[in-house]
C-alpha cells in the first residue's frame, strides 16, 4: 500500500518535470509557426515604411561566420574595418569560427538553424545546400555588381539553374603541378616526370582517388560529365559519355600512372614524404615552399600520350569558393549580412586576402594586380585554367562514386592486365550510376 | 490446509509468465475500475474527473495534490503545446516554408512534429496510467477505511520514500534520463526508417513524411540503385571482423597471460603495464598515430623501403583485403592487454590441485592447458564472449579512427567501403550524406543482427544454466 | 641419476624461461612502438624540420616548439583541455552516483517490474548508439545545450543513459552478504541508511572502477561531441580538435602538434590509470564472469 502511495507521488513528480521541461523548452517553435498570413501583413506595411525612412533601423542581433581556420585573423580585421565604414549595423555582434570550407556545408545540412549566417564553402556543396535550403539568393542590388566583377567561372560556379546563390570569394580552387626543379627535368611531360621520380627514388603524387582531381585524366581525353540542375537544387539530368574509347583511354592512364612505384596516392602536401611532384592547389603553396626551398617550381599540368597514341593534355576542374547567405526569418539581418558578403568579397578585399593568405581573387581586377600576376602558384593555375573545365553541380553521390573507381584502381581490381572489356564494364557501371543520381 | 493452498497459489503465480501474470493484473484493475464507479463513495467518483479528490478529501494532502497537480499539468501541456504537435502526427506537417519579399517563414517542422508527436503520445499513455492509479488508489482508501484502520499520515508517505519505497526515489532519475535520451531517440528513429527524411526532405525548410517500408525495400533491392548488394557485403565483413576481433584477442590474450604467468618469470607488473598502455591511452590518439604509420607514405613504408625489403609501399589501408587483415591485427595491439587483465584473474582461480593431479599423471603444459585451463575458461567466460561479440560488432572507434571505413569502390552504393562496419556506415550515412532514412534502417538491422545473435547464442551457453543453480 | 634429471630438469626450464622472456621483449617492443614514434615526432620542430609526415622517427633536432605552441594561446587548446577535463570530473560524480543507486536498487531491491526493467534495459542496449545522434542533437537543441552550451549538453547525454551500465557494480554488490542488511534492518535501519552508511563505505574498489571508466570515456569521443559542438570551437573538446588536426586539409603540417597534444592528453589519464590499475583490474574480471 505504502509502496503505491510513494509510486505514485514519484510518478507525479516525475510526469510534472517531463511536462515542465518540455513546456519550457520550444517557446520559439510559435514565433516559426505564426500563419505566414498574419506575418505578411505587417511585412508589407514596414516596407515602404524603411524606404521613406532612409536611414532604417537595422536592430540588432548576433551574426555567425564560418571561415578557414587560416583566414579566421584576417577575417576579423576586415569586419572591423567593416564595422567602421558602417555604423548603422552597431547593434550587430560578428563571431567568426574556424569551420573549414569542407566541414561548412555538412554542418549546414545538419542544422541550417544552428548554422552560420555568412559562411565560406566550396563551390561543389552548392547544390546539396541550395536543396537543403541552407542557402539564400543573392540580394538583387548586387548580382549585376558580382557578374561583371568576377570570372564568368566563379559567377558560373555560384549559380543554381538560373538563380545566382552566392558571392564568388576566391578563383584559386583548381590544381596544377608543383615540382622540385633538381629532379623534373621536363614538367610538361607526365612520362618524363615520372620517370625521373623513379630515377631519384621520389614520389609524385596526384589523388587519382577523388572525383575532384581524377576529372584530370577524363576531360582530358575529351570526356564529359556535368548535371543540370533545377532551380531548387535538385539534379534533372546527366551529361556523361566515361564509357567510351576516349573514356577508355584515360582509365588506362590513370592505370598506368597507378603502377609506377614513384606514385604516391594524395594531395596534401602536409603529409607527403620524399616528394618531388605534387598536383594541389594554391592553399598548399606555403607548404611547398617550405618543402622544396630553392628547388621550389609551378607549371600547369602535364601531358602525356595515350594508350591510343595520341597525346592529350590533362584538364580537370576551375573550383572556386563562394561565400553564402543563410535565409533569413528577419529581413533586416538579412541585409546585414548581404552587406558583410558583399564586402568580403569585394575586390578590395579579395586582394587584401591575397596578400594576407595567398588566396587567389575572383574578382577582375584584383586578377590584374601586380603581385597576383607575379605569383608563380597563380600563374600557373591562371595557365592551368585554360584547359579546365568550370566546376558546375555534383551530387554527392558522384564524390564517392569517383572514389570508389580510384580505389578500384589502387586496390588492383582495375589494373594493367586487365582486359579492355573488363575496364569498359567499370566505366559503364560508372556512367549508368552517374546517370541514376539524376532523378 | 490453508498453508497448503497458499503454497499451491504460489506455485501457481510462480509458474505463470510474466506476461500472463501482467495480463491478470490488467484485467483486475481494469474491473477495479468498474466496480469502483459503480459502489465507490461520492469522493471516488468525483476523483474520476477531478484526479486526486478523494485523497485530498481523506486528509492524503501529499497524495492528492501530486495528482492533482500532474492532471493540470497534463491539461496545460496538451492545450499549449502537444495538441497541435499530435494533430499533425498522420502528416507529419502540410505547411510548406515560403518567401514573403526577401524573408524566409519556415513552415511545419516535421522533425519537431514527430519528435514532440511521440513525446506527446507518451505522456498521454503515463497520464492514462496515472489516472488509473488515481482510482486504484481511492479504491485501496475506502477499502483501508472500512476495514477500520487509518490511513498513513503524509510524513509517513515521505518517509516510506527513504525505506520501503526507496527502489522508486533511487530510479526516478535514472529511468527518465533513460527514457528521455534513449527510449524516445530510438522509438523517434525506428519511425524515421518509415519516413522520408534525408538531404532532400530535410527541415526546416522542407517537409518529410511517411513512406511505409520503402526503405526497407530499397535496402533489398539489389538492382544497380538498390543497397541489397552493398548491404551484404557490408554485413559479412561486420560478422567476420567480429569474430576474428573476438576469437583472436581472446586466445592470444590468455596465451599472453599465461606467459606474464609463468613461473619463474620476474617483472610480471612490469610486462603488464606495459601492455595496459593501450587501455589507457585515449584511443584517439593511439589510432589516429597508428594510421599514419601504416599509411602509403607512413614510416613503416617508410623504412621497408629503406632497408630494400619492398620496393614500392605496402598498401595496408588501401588494398580491401590487406586493410581488413591490418585492422584485425591493430585491434590485437588493443584487445590483448585487455583479455589478458581478465585471463590473469580468472587463471588465479584455477585450483591448483587440478594442476598438481595432471602433472602427476604425465601431462605437459600443453596437455593441461587443454585439459585443464581452456574447458574452466571458456565455461568461465562464456556470457563475457557473447558481450565482447557484440561490442565487437559495434566497435565503432577501431573502425573509424584507422580506415573510415575506406577503401571505397564502386561496386558499393551508398558511400560504403569495404572496411566499413554497419555502425561506420550507419555513421557516414547520418554525417556525411545526411541520409537519415536509410541509416535507422541499417540502425535497425544492427539491433536485429544483435538481438538474434545473443539470443540464440546465450541459450546454447552450458555456464548461463549452471551457473543459475550455482547462484 | 637423481641429479641428472634435476639438472636437465633445471637446464630445460631456463630455455624456456629464456624464450619467454624473449617473447615479452618481442611483446613489449611492438606494444610501446607507436607510444615511442609518437613522443619523438611531438619533439620534432614545425619550423627547423617540418610539420608533416616524414620518413624517419628520431627528429633530427629536439625542440619544444610543439608544445610551446599548444600553450601558447594561438589556438584554444587550453580551452578544449579545460573543457574535457570539466566534462570528465562532473561525468565522474554523476555517473558514479548513478549507476551506485541503479546497481543498488537491481541487487537489494525486489519490487514489481525489477525483471522487465533489466531486460528492457538489455534490449535498448542492442541498438547502436549513433542511430540515436540526429534526435539527440535536437533534443539537447530544444534545452540550449548545442554549441554554446555543448559542454553541459555532453555532461547531460553521458550521464542520462549511464544507468543502463550497471552490470559489473551489481554483480559486485551481489556478492555482498544479503545478511548484512537483513540485520540492519532489524535494528531499525531504512533502505536508506543502509545504502549510505553500510553499502557505500564498503564498496570502495567497485566506486573507484565506476569513476575511473567514468573518467576515461569522455577524453575518447569524437562522435557524439563534434555532432553536437559544431561551428563553435570554444565548446570542443580535445577529442574533436584534434581529430580535425589529422583530418582536415586545412591544418597542414600540424601532424607534429597533433602529437604533441595527443601526449599531452595522454599523460594525466594514463598516469591516473596506471594508479588504479588495481581495480580496474578487479572491475573488469569480476564483470567478465558476471558477464
Amino acid at each position: 500500500m505504502k509502496k503505491r502511495i510513494a509510486s505514485l507521488v514519484v510518478s507525479g513528480i516525475l510526469a510534472a518535470s517531463l511536462l515542465a521541461g518540455c513546456g519550457a523548452s520550444p517557446a520559439p517553435a510559435p514565433a516559426a509557426e505564426a500563419p505566414a498570413a498574419e506575418e505578411a501583413a505587417p511585412a508589407a506595411e514596414e516596407a515602404p515604411a524603411a524606404e521613406e525612412a532612409g536611414d532604417v533601423d537595422y536592430g540588432s542581433g548576433e551574426i555567425k561566420i564560418w571561415v578557414a581556420d587560416n583566414v579566421v585573423d584576417f577575417t576579423n580585421s576586415q569586419i572591423e574595418t567593416f564595422k567602421a565604414d558602417h555604423p548603422e549595423f552597431s547593434g550587430y555582434t560578428f563571431t567568426v569560427s574556424p569551420v573549414g570550407e569542407g566541414d561548412a556545408a555538412s554542418n549546414m545540412i545538419t542544422d541550417v538553424e544552428a548554422g552560420a549566417d555568412v559562411f565560406a564553402f566550396a563551390q561543389d556543396q552548392i547544390a546539396r545546400l541550395v536543396a537543403a535550403g541552407a542557402l539564400e539568393e543573392v540580394a538583387p542590388e548586387n548580382i549585376d555588381a558580382i557578374k561583371s566583377q568576377n570570372d564568368a567561372g566563379a559567377v558560373g560556379a555560384a549559380t543554381v539553374g538560373d538563380t545566382l546563390y552566392a558571392y564568388p570569394l576566391t578563383s584559386d580552387n583548381g590544381y596544377f603541378l608543383y615540382y622540385d626543379s633538381s629532379v623534373i627535368t621536363d614538367p610538361s611531360d607526365l612520362d618524363k616526370i615520372i620517370a625521373d621520380c623513379e630515377a631519384a627514388g621520389k614520389n609524385f603524387y596526384f589523388q587519382i582517388n577523388s572525383g575532384w582531381y581524377q576529372t584530370a585524366f577524363f576531360f582530358g581525353t575529351g570526356c564529359t560529365l556535368t548535371y543540370d540542375t533545377d532551380d531548387a537544387g535538385a539534379f534533372t539530368a546527366a551529361n556523361v559519355d566515361y564509357a567510351s574509347d576516349k573514356g577508355l583511354v584515360a582509365l588506362k592512364e590513370i592505370i598506368k600512372l597507378n603502377s609506377s612505384p614513384a606514385f604516391q596516392n594524395g594531395s596534401s602536401a602536409g603529409e607527403t614524404s620524399n616528394m618531388a611532384a605534387i598536383v594541389t592547389g594554391t592553399w598548399d603553396s606555403g607548404t611547398v615552399q617550405e618543402l622544396l626551398g630553392d628547388n621550389y617550381a609551378c607549371a600547369k599540368l602535364p601531358s602525356f600520350v595515350g594508350a591510343d597514341g595520341n597525346t592529350y593534355q590533362l584538364s580537370g576542374f576551375g573550383g572556386f569558393k563562394l561565400l553564402g547567405v543563410k535565409p533569413q526569418e528577419d529581413e533586416n539581418k538579412l541585409a546585414v549580412c548581404d552587406a558583410l558578403a558583399a564586402f568580403l568579397t569585394s575586390g578590395d578585399v579579395q586582394l587584401a586576402r591575397y596578400d594576407a593568405v595567398g588566396w587567389g581573387p575572383s574578382n577582375l581586377d584584383a586578377q590584374k594586380s601586380d603581385a597576383v600576376q607575379a605569383d608563380t602558384a597563380l600563374s600557373a593555375l591562371a595557365e592551368q585554367l585554360a584547359y579546365t573545365i568550370p566546376q558546375g553541380q555534383y551530387p554527392n553521390d558522384y564524390w564517392s562514386l569517383a572514389e570508389g573507381l580510384g580505389d578500384d584502381v589502387i586496390q588492383g581490381n582495375l589494373s594493367v592486365d586487365s582486359s579492355d572489356e573488363d575496364l569498359m564494364a567499370a566505366l559503364t557501371t560508372f556512367q549508368e550510376t552517374c546517370i541514376s543520381y539524376a532523378k | 490446509m490453508a498453508q497448503k493452498t497458499a503454497a499451491k497459489a504460489d506455485n501457481q503465480t510462480k509458474l505463470l509468465s510474466p506476461a500472463q501474470i501482467f495480463f491478470r493484473a490488467l484485467k483486475d484493475r481494469t474491473a477495479e475500475l468498474g466496480t469502483t464507479l459503480i459502489r465507490g463513495d461520492w469522493k471516488s467518483k468525483l476523483s474520476y474527473i477531478i484526479m486526486g479528490f478523494g485523497p485530498l478529501m481523506r486528509g492524503q494532502i501529499v497524495k492528492g495534490i501530486s495528482f492533482l497537480l500532474s492532471e493540470i499539468l497534463f491539461i496545460v501541456y496538451m492545450a499549449g503545446f502537444g495538441g497541435k504537435y499530435l494533430a499533425k502526427m498522420s502528416s507529419l506537417g502540410t505547411v510548406a516554408t515560403q518567401k514573403i519579399g526577401r524573408k524566409t517563414v519556415y513552415g511545419d517542422n516535421s522533425f519537431l512534429i514527430l519528435l514532440f508527436g511521440l513525446l506527446t503520445i507518451v505522456v498521454i499513455a503515463v497520464f492514462i496510467l496515472l489516472w488509473a492509479m488515481n482510482i486504484h488508489e481511492n479504491a485501496e482508501e475506502e477499502r483501508r477505511l472500512k476495514a477500520g484502520r487509518a490511513l498513513p499520515t503524509n510524513r509517513q508517505l515521505l518517509a516510506s520514500l527513504l525505506d520501503q519505497n526507496f527502489d522508486k526515489t533511487l530510479l526516478a532519475l535514472p529511468v527518465t534520463g533513460i527514457f528521455v535520451f534513449t527510449v524516445l531517440p530510438i522509438i523517434f528513429m525506428i519511425c524515421v526508417a518509415f519516413s522520408n527524411y534525408d538531404a532532400t526532405h530535410q527541415p526546416p525548410t522542407n517537409l518529410f513524411t511517411w513512406v511505409g517500408l520503402e526503405n526497407f525495400r530499397n535496402l533489398f533491392n539489389f538492382g544497380t540503385n538498390g543497397f541489397g548488394s552493398t548491404f551484404l557485403t557490408v554485413l559479412t565483413w561486420t560478422l567476420v571482423w567480429a569474430f576474428f576481433a573476438t576469437f583472436i584477442d581472446y586466445f592470444l590474450g590468455m596465451a599472453v597471460a599465461l606467459l606474464i604467468n609463468k613461473k619463474g618469470i620476474r617483472f610480471k607488473k612490469l610486462w603488464r603495464t606495459i601492455l595496459v598502455l593501450t587501455i589507457a591511452v585515449p584511443q584517439f590518439v593511439s589510432l589516429l598515430y597508428i594510421t599514419k604509420m601504416f599509411a602509403n607514405d607512413g614510416i613503416v613504408n617508410a623504412y621497408l623501403m629503406k632497408w630494400g625489403w619492398v620496393s614500392s609501399p605496402i598498401p595496408f589501408w588501401t588494398n580491401p583485403t590487406l586493410a581488413r587483415i591490418t585492422i584485425i591485427v591493430v585491434n590485437i595491439w588493443i584487445g590483448i592487454p585487455y583479455m589478458m587483465l581478465i585471463a590473469t584473474g580468472l587463471l588465479m582461480n584455477i585450483p591448483e590441485d587440478l594442476y598438481e593431479s595432471a602433472r602427476i599423471d604425465g601431462a605437459n603444459a600443453f596437455q593441461t592447458f587443454w585439459s585443464i585451463t581452456l574447458p574452466y575458461m571458456l565455461f568461465v567466460t562464456g556470457p563475457f564472449l557473447l558481450t565482447q561479440f557484440t561490442g565487437n560488432l559495434n566497435n565503432f572507434n577501431v573502425i573509424f579512427l584507422l580506415t573510415q571505413g575506406r577503401p571505397q569502390s564502386i561496386a558499393l552504393s551508398g558511400n560504403a567501403g569495404y572496411t566499413d562496419l554497419l555502425v561506420t556506415w550507419l555513421y557516414k550515412m547520418t554525417v556525411t550524406d545526411t541520409n537519415y532514412r536509410m541509416a535507422a534502417v541499417i540502425g535497425i538491422m544492427v539491433f536485429l543482427v544483435t538481438a538474434v545473435i545473443s539470443l540464440v547464442v546465450y541459450g546454447m551457453l552450458p555456464s548461463v544454466r549452471d551457473e543459475e543453480g550455482f547462484q | 641419476m637423481k641429479e641428472k634429471e634435476f639438472a636437465s630438469m633445471s637446464k630445460r626450464r631456463r630455455i624456456s624461461n629464456a624464450i619467454c622472456y624473449a617473447l615479452l621483449i618481442l611483446i613489449s617492443v611492438v606494444w610501446l612502438f607507436p607510444f615511442f614514434g609518437l613522443i619523438m615526432q611531438s619533439f620534432r620542430s614545425y619550423s627547423s624540420e617540418y610539420g608533416g609526415m616524414v620518413n624517419y622517427i628520431i627528429p633530427k633536432k629536439f625542440s619544444l616548439d610543439n608544445y610551446r605552441f599548444l600553450v601558447s594561446g594561438e589556438t584554444n587548446y587550453l580551452r578544449w583541455y579545460a573543457n574535457t577535463l570539466i566534462i570528465a570530473l562532473v561525468v565522474t560524480v554523476l555517473q558514479t552516483a548513478n549507476v551506485l543507486c541503479v546497481s543498488y536498487v537491481l541487487s537489494r531491491m525486489r519490487f514489481a517490474g525489477r525483471t522487465f526493467l533489466m531486460r528492457f534495459w538489455l534490449v535498448l542496449g542492442m541498438f547502436p548508439g549513433f542511430l540515436t545522434m540526429i534526435c539527440m542533437y535536437f533534443l539537447l537543441k530544444q534545452l540550449g545545450l548545442t554549441q554554446a552550451g555543448a559542454v553541459p549538453g555532453l555532461i547531460l547525454v553521458y550521464v542520462a543513459s549511464s544507468g543502463m551500465g550497471y552490470y559489473v557494480c551489481k554483480g559486485y554488490f551481489d556478492t555482498m552478504p544479503k545478511a548484512l542488511d537483513e540485520a540492519a534492518r532489524i535494528d531499525g535501519a531504512t533502505r536508506a541508511q543502509i545504502f549510505f552508511q553500510m553499502l557505500i563505505p564498503l564498496s570502495k574498489p567497485i566506486i573507484i572502477y565506476t569513476a575511473l571508466i567514468a573518467f576515461m570515456a569522455p577524453w575518447c569521443d569524437y562522435v557524439f561531441a563534434s555532432y553536437v559542438a559544431f561551428g563553435h570551437d570554444r565548446s570542443y573538446n580535445v577529442a574533436v580538435a584534434l581529430t580535425r588536426w589529422v583530418w582536415t586539409n586545412d591544418y597542414q603540417g600540424y601532424f607534429t602538434r597533433f602529437c604533441a597534444a595527443g601526449i599531452m592528453v595522454a599523460l594525466p589519464v594514463t598516469i591516473l590509470f596506471m594508479c588504479l590499475q588495481k581495480y580496474y583490474v578487479e572491475g573488469v574480471t569480476g564483470g567478465a564472469v558476471k558477464g
